[in-house]
């Protein structure tokens, strides 16, 4: 089960690097305590290695039950269990010392204090410590589910969004369409609720190649009806693999600003080219545009949709992905790369 | 009351005919589809009102706008917007009003009604006080009204009374004070002199010595004289070729 686990504060002591930074962090700990001149009598290295044998049989065994008993503390409200593993640290640490202190008597090692103050100063440092530690763990854990809501967030944000300008409009045109031609104005809010659910849709979700190019003819639909003759399109996508998986509304808005940006300051209008090629391993998309007189180019609005579709580009598929654009005698040219990756069966 | 009806999507303009249609005293006069054809119209159909798309191509319903209050009829201005364009808000105070498209026709009615309580000139002073250059000149010549693209200008001579405009296809009388021009058009133009003002794209050389200078142009045969004080700037931009 993945969700406790994600949820609960303390790490698994069973996982391998985890038991692994416990050692290593034991080790240094031994250190320290090695390294205070408490005036044991001995010298550093023999002082160091009984530390570290005491040390890490506390830590390895408080590990392994913390390790057990995880799953039934996770259930528990976490600060509950916060205070069970201390209690149940602190006791392990009190009982080892009381073992260690049998064994001093059993191998006359020296002890600079009596058994009884020995095993209650032990249990001192253990409380701190394990206070520290676990203080430590609930608060890395914190970073991290923070963390992990930040970039959940920064997807959400970066979901692909339809110009407000688009929505009006067509809904500008289908109130002119429903007493012209009910018909066109049907399919046109057809169209319009596919496009927005498209948008509204969680930024995450991959869709298929095929249903992205339809969106996008939905939306050409839709502006084809507004602009009229002024809009025309050239659609060069056979060669494209259908069942290409790609982030919802990766080329539509690209299309949208060729209209936008393209099309619409031109009186005359112009042609929007949509190409495709694809090779085993890439897909490359061009979306073509005229370009108006310098001076009508909003090019704000034109940047922000491209940064959009390129961060949601890089979250999907990281550098295996790229937009580029470049302008050329008269016309403004977008080129998406993407990887060919078919739908996880 | 006569309504000439602007914008560049056919759909829109159907819509706005069949409400205006549905009112009574009210006539549709007219059609067009993007500004210019607008000021072409409105001068031959002196219309009272023009109900105005802000976002069209060629010429925007802003600048349609200024060049409809010079006429010798200025009509009332109605501006019509998809969706909160930026422009608006600047504008709300002084257009005679702005409709939200879908518009409803009580909406339509109402600043019909408004434009109508409004005498021409009244209309007119509301124009929008848009600080973007013009991408046009215009002047009526003989009751039409005439369009020049500022990007077909050469220069600017002021002489008593009013500024020409040459350009490449003749010559405009026009109202706009030489200083005025050149707030407006101050990118794409440079003084020369206390009377002209000299497109920086058609500049092409000097000649004459200091004091007798005189700048040659491109597309036009004359050259025009250049005061003593404005010919070391003009040397620089020529010389640094940053026209």
């Amino acid at each position: 089960m993945d969700a406790p686990k994600d949820s609960f504060f303390l790490p698994d002591f069973c996982a391998l690097p985890v038991a692994a930074a416990v050692v290593l962090l034991s080790e240094l700990f031994a250190f320290i305590i090695a390294l205070a001149p408490l005036g044991r009598g001995e010298d550093f290295w023999s002082d160091l290695a009984l530390v570290s044998l005491f040390v890490q049989w506390v830590t390895l065994v408080g590990a392994t039950l913390l390790c057990l008993l995880r799953p039934l503390l996770a259930r528990l409200d976490s600060r509950v269990a916060a205070v069970i593993a201390w209690l149940l640290l602190v006791a392990l640490v009190g009982t080892f010392s009381h073992i260690a202190t049998r064994f001093t008597v059993e191998f006359a090692l020296p002890l600079a204090t009596a058994p009884a103050e020995f095993v209650l100063r032990n249990m001192g440092i253990g409380a701190i410590v394990s206070l520290i530690t676990l203080r430590y763990f609930f608060l890395q854990h914190q970073w991290q589910q923070r963390l992990k809501a930040e970039s959940e967030a920064r997807l959400q944000a970066l979901q692909a969004r339809i110009r407000p300008h688009f929505l009006f409009n067509s809904m500008n045109t289908i109130a002119s369409l429903t007493r012209s031609d009910p018909d066109a104005a049907e399919a046109a809010l057809e169209d319009l609720s596919d496009l927005f659910r498209a948008s509204l849709a969680d930024a995450r979700r991959l869709i298929t190649l095929d249903e992205e190019l339809a969106l996008c003819a939905r939306y050409l639909h839709m502006e084809g009806l507004r602009l009229g003759e002024r809009l025309r399109v050239q659609w060069d996508t056979d060669d494209l693999p259908g069942d290409a998986q790609l982030p919802a509304l990766t080329l539509q808005p690209l299309v949208e600003n060729a209209v936008y940006h393209g099309i619409e300051p031109l009186a005359e209008g112009g042609a929007i080219t949509i190409q495709g090629r694809r090779n085993d391993t890439r897909l490359m998309i061009e979306v073509r545009n005229p370009v108006g007189p310098a001076g009508t180019v909003q090019a704000r609005g034109h940047r922000m949709a491209v940064e959009n579709v390129r961060a949601r580009l890089e979250a999907h598929f990281g550098a295996a992905a790229c937009l580029e654009s470049q302008q050329e005698a008269g016309h403004y040219i977008v080129k998406l790369t993407l990887p060919y990756r078919k739908e996880a069966s | 009351m006569k309504v000439l009806v602007v914008d560049d999507e056919a759909p829109a303009r159907d819509r706005l005919c069949r409400l205006l249609g549905a009112l009574d005293g009210v006539t549709v006069v007219g059609q067009a589809g993007n500004g210019r054809e607008a000021l072409e119209r409105a001068t031959a159909l002196t219309p009272d009102v023009v109900l105005l798309d802000i976002r069209m191509p060629g010429m925007d319903g802003l600048e349609a706008a200024r060049h409809l209050a010079r006429l010798p009829q200025p009509p009332a201005v109605v501006f019509t917007t998809a969706y909160g364009d930026f422009a608006l808000q600047a504008f709300e105070a002084q257009a005679v009003d702005y409709l939200l498209k879908p518009i409803r026709a009580e909406r339509l009615g109402k600043a019909l009604d408004k434009a109508r309580r409004l005498s021409g000139a009244e209309a007119a002073a509301l124009a929008p006080a848009d600080r973007r250059a013009r991408t046009h000149l215009s002047a009526t010549v003989q009751g039409a009204l005439r369009l020049v693209p500022v990007a077909d200008v050469v220069y600017f001579q002021a002489d008593q009374k009013y500024v020409t405009a040459r350009h490449r296809g003749g010559e405009l009388l026009i109202e706009d004070s030489l200083k005025a021009l050149e707030e407006e058009f101050g990118e794409a133009f440079v003084r020369i002199h206390r009377n002209a003002l000299v497109a920086r794209r058609a500049l092409r050389g000097i000649e004459g010595a200091e004091g007798q200078c005189r700048v040659r142009l491109a597309e036009v045969e004359e050259t025009l004289e250049v005061s003593r004080r404005h010919a070391p700037e003009l040397r620089r931009l020529l010389r640094g070729g940053v026209l």
